[in-house]
């Protein structure tokens, strides 16, 4: 038997056969199978979609009666021939809750995440991310109870300590004491409760900071801190950016820790160390209720407002964490 | 091949062949050792020499020896003194928290300058560095303990066990002073467990079945649904309460009760389940499912009989973490259960319906000590359930390896209770894990 | 001429000399391991392995996989301390110091004993010039003239006329080649006294590979070599002295036979020497 091993005829000399049609015949059962599991698949995709119409439907009342003046006012006051009410005050006590806990926030989380990713004796490190991570589970109403019985009383005298040294700054300013139920101690709590959450993210970009790299900088004589800073850092920075938006998006969202600390009121300040301030979600859990028909849709216009806030801070950082953890976030 | 020649080179390799050569360093280090047999390398011996199974033992290489350890102490013992001096005498300050506040920023930077002084700036750095870090770790993993032990020391010493899990809130007398022997939390517990389990029954079928639609079905909707499904695992808990309450509550459909605060955790639920059982069902082997394919069985049995059990540990830890969540919901409850003090296990669908969470929020805003007492032990039956629930999820997590013992988990298996607050969306390459 | 490693052994506490630009950073060292054992967890991977690697010359540590030259090479910087789970017993001295003595450091040893590893690992968001520099900046020496540190590194390492219009440009964006060539270049910057290669070639075309074997010899002047290979020629082409490693079934590794490469490839003592190199094994 010979093997020809001549060239086979260049393309065009030739017929290129048609690509066979292949059908793929389902069955009956597979075919309920693959419809009821793309009906539940479409009717989470049409749960979003209800969810954000029926709150803006049912706001809708409210903002014929306020106009955009909705979002430059601030108070609650529904009821009576001349309401006023709007949003403001809130929406910046809602920033200024998640800027503490930014503050306070992102850099424990990513300290914890590097301690887990590159400091944690290999047996303990599963037991300590367990502890962690129990930080998640324990529930929001728990930490608000913490915080109001045991974190506030020692705060306290934090915040005197700052608004005599730092009053300088604005935000520590304190017009009129008292300094219990501030937004400063609210994202103080706000800001631990969003650790775990952002160091899981940062701890799993950081372990995919390639081996290679890592090995380089230390052959080079570098400390542990160099290389984590020439290699670790900025291949995690996408992720890092992208978690701590995550967490962001959750110090906005934080309801009952918010309301059972706040003292709350309608206006704007800066003076985030004495009591007051309110909070989107605190608005709506506390006035609940109260201020008739008027008020409630007031109360569901805000929550419309919080939806579509965090909908678009955790559809922008999930694709920021997404584009790192593919790699892709290196050339940043 | 002589011995003479087999002890020349073998046992001290090139040492022997370069000892005449000039050495710059002139120390006669370089003489060979007395040729010992140390090594079996010789083919040819008569006797072939028993190795020496004597081994060193194994040094440990530590950068951290006890020069350093003084550092740290110094620097803290130091930087208490400083901080004493400078915020109670100098400024005359109060409050714990600034102090170790202060304390610690100074430990910081006394450890840095000592240890800068003592070795040098790049080991200064590096100490100060993983100062910082340990703490932080241990910062958060001290306020959890505390946190846990601080709810059951509250709770414990007041909790009247006849009572607690038998009475509901109606009998509440202000004056009466053994007031906590007529007031539980029943109603709240019945109200909890009714509203999670018909919660639980509606949505992981329905997260069960979106993620078997997201990861096997392959199709133009995928994507979308699975942005979507991203999108709502990061919907405000609140915005679930008053979405249920302006769909169903406002247009009369239902009132407040039980059902529609189980219909609000479904919305909490569904997508952080959802995209955890994805993740699970992403680690099946494909090589399962092309087996089962391949030996003719329709697609639906593939996944009810090869791909689900193959991932069955995950997909229970999955459920119970999603449980653990929804638990200790509260902001939902408020506008679906509303709270109620009685209980009415009957009244699930059409009536007002305690819940534990419920029971916190109110009683601890009562000036009255009995309640906030009754707020704490709720606190403390509601930890307990979420730690039960935590700690099965996680013996569930390591699946089981072919003698019975649990394996190791995967990177990511160790702190999915985070994963289900935020939204990830899960389209990550398999080449990275 | 004594030359004291550490900055903080006991003997010399009180005058901790100054590391950084000390006259022997750039003089060939010669390596003396003896004892040498390893451990991945718990299972012993290398056994009583006894080497002199000697001042200013290449040597080459060869035997097939698994046979534990790596994991010896690593022991030789104390990168295999990394390792999760790893032990070594033993000792590796530099010109008659003991890395791993009381009071060493590794960043410090890891300065003096460079490493280039299998796969070419340039920082890739840092340029070229950065890249370079990179080992300097960790022990925080900024040299008299950067530029011509550069130069004469890349120059050493052979990729001076491919890059010198493009320093900018960033590490990465090299062919795979001319990155490890970047890698040796950065490692020679720091001026080490011992370059330590860990199979260089094997992931490099021919050219690149040459390329390469030239780079070493001609460094070999001012630096000791230790390259680990599969390559019985590269061995023979580059080397001055060869170490045979090898794994028997269920043994830990171990130095069989040492010696001149000339004498290991041509008349080697040990059978099993005998057929590694003449390809009847490995």
């Amino acid at each position: 038997m010979t093997i020809d091993l001549k060239p086979s005829p260049a393309r065009a000399d030739r017929d290129v056969p048609a690509p066979l049609t292949l059908t793929r015949d389902y069955s009956t059962p597979d075919r309920i199978y693959r419809a009821g599991v793309r009906i539940s698949g479409g009717g989470v995709f049409l749960l979003l979609v209800v969810i954000g119409i029926f709150l803006a439907w049912s706001g809708y009342p409210a903002f014929q009666q306020a106009g955009w003046k909705f979002f430059t006012r601030s108070g609650f006051q529904t009821l009576g021939a001349h309401p006023t009410f709007g949003v403001l005050a809130s929406i910046v006590g809602t920033v200024e809750v998640a800027f503490v806990a930014m503050i306070v926030g992102a850099p424990v989380a990513i300290a914890t995440a590097l301690f887990l990713s590159e400091y944690a004796p290999l047996k303990t490190r599963r037991s300590l991310i367990a502890m962690i991570d129990l930080a998640a589970a324990i529930p929001s109403i728990i930490f608000g109870l913490w915080a109001v019985f045991e974190l506030q009383p020692n705060v306290v005298g934090f915040s005197t300590w700052l608004s005599h040294h730092l009053a300088f700054i604005p935000f520590f300013k304190v017009v009129s004491p008292p300094l219990n139920a501030s937004i400063f101690i609210a994202g103080l709590v706000v800001g631990i409760m969003i650790v775990p959450i952002v160091a899981s993210i940062c701890r799993e970009v950081f372990s995919l900071a390639p081996a290679g790299e890592r090995e380089a900088a230390l052959a080079l004589g570098a400390s542990r801190w160099q290389m984590i800073r020439t290699v670790v850092l900025p291949f995690g920075r996408g992720g890092m950016v992208g978690a701590v938006m995550l967490g962001l998006g959750r110090a906005l969202e934080e309801t009952i820790a918010v309301s059972i600390i706040l003292g709350g009121s309608f206006t704007v300040t800066a003076h985030i160390l004495q009591k007051g301030g309110s909070t989107i979600s605190q608005l709506i859990a506390v006035n609940f209720g109260s201020g008739g028909t008027l008020g409630l849709h007031d109360l569901l216009l805000c929550g419309f407002v919080l939806f579509l806030l965090t909908l678009v801070i955790n559809l922008a950082a999930s694709a920021i964490v997404n584009r790192s953890r593919s790699g892709a976030g290196v050339d940043l | 091949m002589t011995p003479e020649n087999t002890i020349r080179t073998a046992p001290h390799g090139i040492l022997v062949e370069t000892t005449s050569a000039p050495a710059s360093t002139a120390d006669g280090r370089q003489d060979p050792r007395p040729p010992e047999p140390t090594s079996p390398n010789t083919a040819t011996p008569p006797t072939p020499t028993p190795r020496p199974r004597r081994l060193p033992s194994p040094i440990r290489p530590s950068a951290f020896g006890t020069q350093d350890a003084m550092i740290l102490i110094m620097a803290a013992v130091s930087s208490l003194c400083l901080v004493w001096v400078v915020f109670y005498q100098l400024t005359s300050l109060s409050g714990g928290l600034g102090f170790l506040v202060c304390w610690y920023i100074g430990f910081v930077a006394l450890t840095w300058i000592a240890t800068a002084q003592v070795i040098e700036r790049q080991v200064a750095t590096d100490r100060a560095v993983a100062v910082v870090v340990v703490s932080a770790a241990m910062l958060i993993v001290a306020i959890v303990v505390f946190i846990v032990a601080w709810v059951a020391y509250k709770a414990i010493p007041s909790i009247h066990w006849g009572s607690l899990f038998t009475k509901d809130q109606k009998s509440f007398v202000v004056t009466d002073p053994n007031a906590l022997d007529h007031v539980g939390v029943v109603h709240a517990v019945i109200g909890t467990l009714e509203q999670v389990l018909v919660a639980v029954l509606i949505g992981v079928p329905f997260a069960i079945a979106t993620a078997v639609y997201l990861n096997e079905v392959k199709g133009w909707g995928v994507k979308t649904v699975r942005t979507v499904v991203t999108a709502m695992s990061g919907t405000p808990s609140v915005v679930a309460g008053i979405f249920i309450y302006s769909m169903l509550i406002l247009t009369h459909v239902l009132t407040y009760s039980g059902f529609a605060a189980s219909l609000a955790l479904v919305v909490i639920l569904l997508p952080s389940v959802t995209r955890v059982v994805e993740e699970v069902l992403r680690v099946v082997p494909s090589g399962l499912r092309e087996a089962s394919l391949a030996l003719g069985a329709p697609e639906w049995r593939t996944v009810w009989s090869v791909v689900l059990p193959t991932a069955r540990s995950g997909v229970v830890t999955a459920v119970l973490l999603g449980i653990a969540r929804i638990v200790g919901e509260t902001a939902p409850l408020l506008f679906t259960a509303f709270g109620s003090q009685v209980v009415n296990w009957r009244g699930y669908f059409n009536h007002d319906q305690g819940a534990l969470p419920l029971v916190i929020f109110s009683d601890v805003r009562q000036a009255q000590p009995v309640l906030i007492n009754l707020a704490f032990q709720a606190a403390f039956v509601l930890m307990s359930i979420v730690l039960v629930l935590f700690v099965l999820a996680r013996i569930f997590s390591r699946p089981k390896g072919k003698n019975g013992k649990r394996m190791k988990p995967g990177p990511n298996d160790d702190d999915l209770m985070a994963r289900l607050f935020v939204p990830i969306p899960i389209e990550q390459n398999e080449e990275n894990r | 001429m004594t030359t004291t490693l550490s900055s903080t052994s006991p003997a010399d506490a009180d005058h901790p000399t100054p590391f950084t630009g000390t006259p022997e950073l750039g003089q060939p060292g010669q390596v003396d391991a003896h004892d040498v054992c390893a451990w991945f967890g718990g299972r012993l991977v290398l056994e009583t392995v006894d080497l002199v690697m000697e001042k200013s010359k290449v040597t080459a540590l060869i035997g097939p996989s698994g046979c534990g030259k790596s994991t010896f090479l690593r022991i030789i910087n104390r990168m295999h301390e990394v390792v999760p789970g790893a032990q070594l017993a033993g000792s590796v001295k530099l010109d008659g110091v003991d890395i791993y003595g009381p009071g060493q450091r590794a960043m410090e040893t890891r300065r003096h004993i460079g490493m280039v590893f299998q796969k070419p690992n340039p920082f890739p968001a840092m340029t070229i010039a950065e890249n370079v520099l990179a080992g300097l900046k960790f022990s925080r020496v900024s040299p008299a003239d950067k530029d011509d540190l550069i130069e004469e590194s890349l120059t050493k390492g052979g990729l001076w006329n491919e890059v010198k219009d493009r320093l900018g440009e960033l590490g990465g964006a090299l062919s795979g080649g001319q990155q490890q060539r970047l890698c040796i270049a950065r490692s020679l910057a720091v001026k080490p006294r011992v370059l330590l290669m860990d199979e260089p070639c094997s992931a490099l075309d021919p050219t690149s590979t040459l390329r390469i074997e030239q780079t070493i010899k001609e460094i070999a002047s001012e630096v000791t070599v230790v390259i680990v290979t599969h390559n019985m020629q590269q061995a023979q082409r580059v080397s001055d002295y060869c170490a045979f490693f090898l794994a028997e079934e269920n043994q830990p590794g171990r130095v069989i036979e040492a010696g001149k490469t000339g004498t290991i490839f041509g008349s080697p003592t040990d059978q099993r020497t005998f057929d590694y190199v003449n390809g009847q094994f490995g």
